[in-house]
């Protein structure tokens, strides 16, 4: 019994870092209305912004988040400029491919410019042990799981309180609406696209600490993770995608501990299949925005 | 603008493409013969870019050496490096492109197994030599006479990893085994499996995953929960680092051992004290009391800037091999001809030993027992420890 509540903390502590990609990726489509595939690369710059904070300044956690969700918001920028800006009246499949090829782009920049070699990632933390019902959780996963629920909690009360979160809401419901309600619609999306992509990036910060190593690629099959996510969720509601990060997280590791770790990938993906078999708008009720 | 903007696109695009292109210079030209030109297949970037630089480093080293002296009859060697990504679609495609040129006279590589079994077909069928330094799985060098391999193949070594690494020096008893689910890993753990059925070692669970995972919590508690006294982890540098790190984070003290990686530091540098006392077997360590190997690895870390493990100094052996099976060729310098005298080839000892192959084209080496101390490579026993 112990073995399964150890492999479902596992899955939580994986299943919240998946959340946090979903949610910022779940943001960047409700905004913009496209999806997108630099998502990966976005997680990937967030991770090396924090290795070299960590290795060149302190190891300190909030540097590292700090650090992270700049550099990916910055990206955000980029991203906003090169793939959507000019688009947003063109057919959908040009910003589409546009991402693709400026994912390219950026990995293998990454790859000239970090070099092509794992590394080693600092800890910002110690590691420890906490005892919960026979179960041994460490510390690593208990701050992952504390960092994602308080990103969230912040993302929720920008989005539901604040005039930003406001106009946020209200250009990802109707972008001419909110024109003729007087938001600078082009500047509201940029915002939106890049707390998506800071939120990708903390996200990527986290792998890299729990997995303690780093690397140009690692990004690839995290953007279709963080897709797959918000799909599950239904696109582009925030809460739904991240419950739907954490359901692949942990059947992901349940389906390890009842079968073989060389089928983890199938696992995430079947289930994606046949949740959208059954539900096809994904497990949100409503069908938000426009995606 | 718009237009304009496009063009710029286009530019990025062809950037991104071109960035992940192998960067070789465009030297020989073509048609000419006053050069012996070779395609070296490496993983310069990748999972295995490690290694994919040391066969760069390696092989070039060897051959400026050669050229210093004269070169070949008095032809100079030219290198030319594909980056194979570790990726077997990659390398089929740059085979491909390789045998419809006749300027290469062999290939020097592919680093993985399963690269170079993807490779085999193609080559073999071009009649073009394919040497790989590494690749070790049982099948790979009888897939056709063209195929060479100078790594010892698995059959030697999983053997002597089970009988005399685990049973024989750790003393272990109960034995969890991860493998990475590739040509390279299934072969390895099958000859171990066969082997501890017959030493009798009881091997607790077995579990697999595959090539880019990083997230081994979930496999680790599962094996733990079969309760082994030590690990046999069959992978390379990157996923051993990975798996101590995460066996850490478990809070989990078992014994761990590793067949395959080698003596990579790298393992060192992304693990630290998670892998002391480590154990790992090598066909190939260099010492300070071997004058000759030590002054070469002393070059190697000069030109790329980390400690060679047993992969360079294989890659590094396969252009004087070459070398000495072109000298030996009575007549026109034909790929046929490299093969025939590469078969052939007696007497010839290299960096890392004698090397002579049978006649599937690979060649059957001693291994020693290595334990990491202290973040440093120690030498535990001589090649003797089986007798």
């Amino acid at each position: 019994m112990d073995y399964y509540l150890m492999q479902l903390v596992n899955g939580l502590s994986q299943g919240a870092i998946y959340a946090l990609m979903a949610i910022g990726y779940a943001t960047i489509v409700g905004v913009v209305g496209m999806v997108t595939f630099t998502h990966g690369e976005v997680i990937m710059i967030g991770a090396y912004a924090a290795f070299y904070a960590f290795s060149f300044f302190a190891e300190n956690l909030f540097l590292g988040i700090i650090t992270s969700f700049a550099a990916s918001w910055l990206l955000g920028i980029v991203i906003y400029k090169v793939c959507y800006e000019r688009f947003f009246d063109s057919p959908r499949h040009i910003p589409l491919i546009c991402t693709i090829g400026f994912s390219m782009l950026i990995k293998n920049l990454a790859q000239i410019v970090f070099g092509p070699n794992m590394k080693a990632m600092p800890q910002p933390i110690d590691l420890g042990f906490i005892n919960v019902l026979g179960v041994r959780i460490n510390t690593i996963q208990i701050l992952i799981i504390v960092i994602v629920i308080s990103l969230s909690t912040i993302l929720y009360i920008v989005n539901s309180k604040t005039r930003w979160g406001i106009q946020l809401r209200a250009v990802s419901q109707d972008k001419k609406a909110s024109a003729l309600m007087g938001i600078n619609v082009q500047r509201t999306t940029m915002i939106g696209n890049c707390i998506g992509c800071g939120l990708g990036g903390v996200a990527g910060m986290l792998l890299a600490i729990y997995y303690q190593s780093i690397l140009p690629t690692m990004g690839g099959v995290l953007g279709l993770k963080s897709f797959i996510s918000s799909v599950l969720g239904g696109l582009t509601n925030i809460p739904a995608a991240a419950l739907g990060g954490i359901l692949i997280g942990v059947t992901e590791n349940l389906g390890t501990a009842f079968l073989s770790n060389s089928y983890r990938d199938v696992f995430a993906f079947v289930f994606l299949v046949l949740v959208l078999i059954i539900k096809p708008e994904g497990i949100s009720k409503k069908v938000g925005g426009r995606p | 603008m718009r237009k304009y903007l496009s063009i710029i696109m286009t530019v990025v695009l062809l950037t991104a493409l071109l960035a992940g292109c192998s960067n070789a210079p465009d030297s020989g030209g073509s048609g000419d013969s006053d050069v012996y030109k070779f395609a070296v297949f490496a993983p310069i970037t990748g999972n295995y870019a490690e290694y994919g630089k040391g066969f760069e480093v390696a092989t070039q080293m060897a051959a400026d050496e050669i050229n210093a002296e004269g070169g070949i009859d008095g032809k100079e060697i030219v290198l030319e490096v594909f980056d194979t990504k570790g990726d077997p679609k990659e390398s089929a495609d740059i085979s491909r492109r390789v045998t419809e040129n006749d300027e290469y006279l062999a290939v020097i590589g592919d680093f993985s197994s399963s690269n170079a079994m993807a490779n085999a077909p193609i080559l073999g069928e071009a009649g073009i030599v394919q040497l790989s330094p590494t690749a070790s799985h049982t099948d790979y060098a009888g897939m056709n006479e063209y195929m060479f391999s100078i790594m010892g193949r698995q059959d030697g070594e999983a053997p002597f990893f089970s009988t005399y690494l685990l049973q024989k020096y750790a003393g272990a008893e109960d034995v969890g085994v991860i493998y990475i689910n590739n040509d390279w890993g299934k072969s390895a753990y099958d000859n171990f499996m066969l082997q501890t059925e017959k030493d009798g070692l009881n091997v607790v669970s077995e579990e697999n995953y595959v090539e880019g995972e990083k997230d081994f919590t979930s496999l680790l508690t599962k094996v733990r929960d079969s309760n082994p006294d030590t690990l046999a982890l069959i992978m390379h540098a990157n996923d051993v680092a990975l798996i101590a790190n995460q066996v850490n984070q478990l809070g989990w003290d078992v014994n761990l051992t590793a067949l395959g990686p080698g003596t990579s530091m790298q393992i060192i540098e992304l693990a630290g004290e998670n892998v002391e006392r480590l154990l790992l077997s090598t066909p190939f360590f260099i010492t300070e009391e071997n004058e000759e190997a030590w002054a070469w690895s002393e070059e190697f870390k000069s030109r790329a800037g980390f400690e060679p493990t047993v992969h360079p100094a294989v890659a590094y052996d396969t252009v004087y091999l070459l070398k000495a099976a072109i000298e030996n060729i009575e007549g026109d310098v034909t790929r046929d001809a490299v093969r025939e005298e590469l078969q052939n080839l007696d007497g010839f000892v290299g960096l890392t030993g004698p090397i002579k192959f049978n006649e599937s084209g690979d060649i059957t080496r001693k291994y020693l027992i290595m334990e990491i101390e202290d973040g440093k490579f120690i030498q535990k026993t001589e090649f003797d420890y089986v007798d």
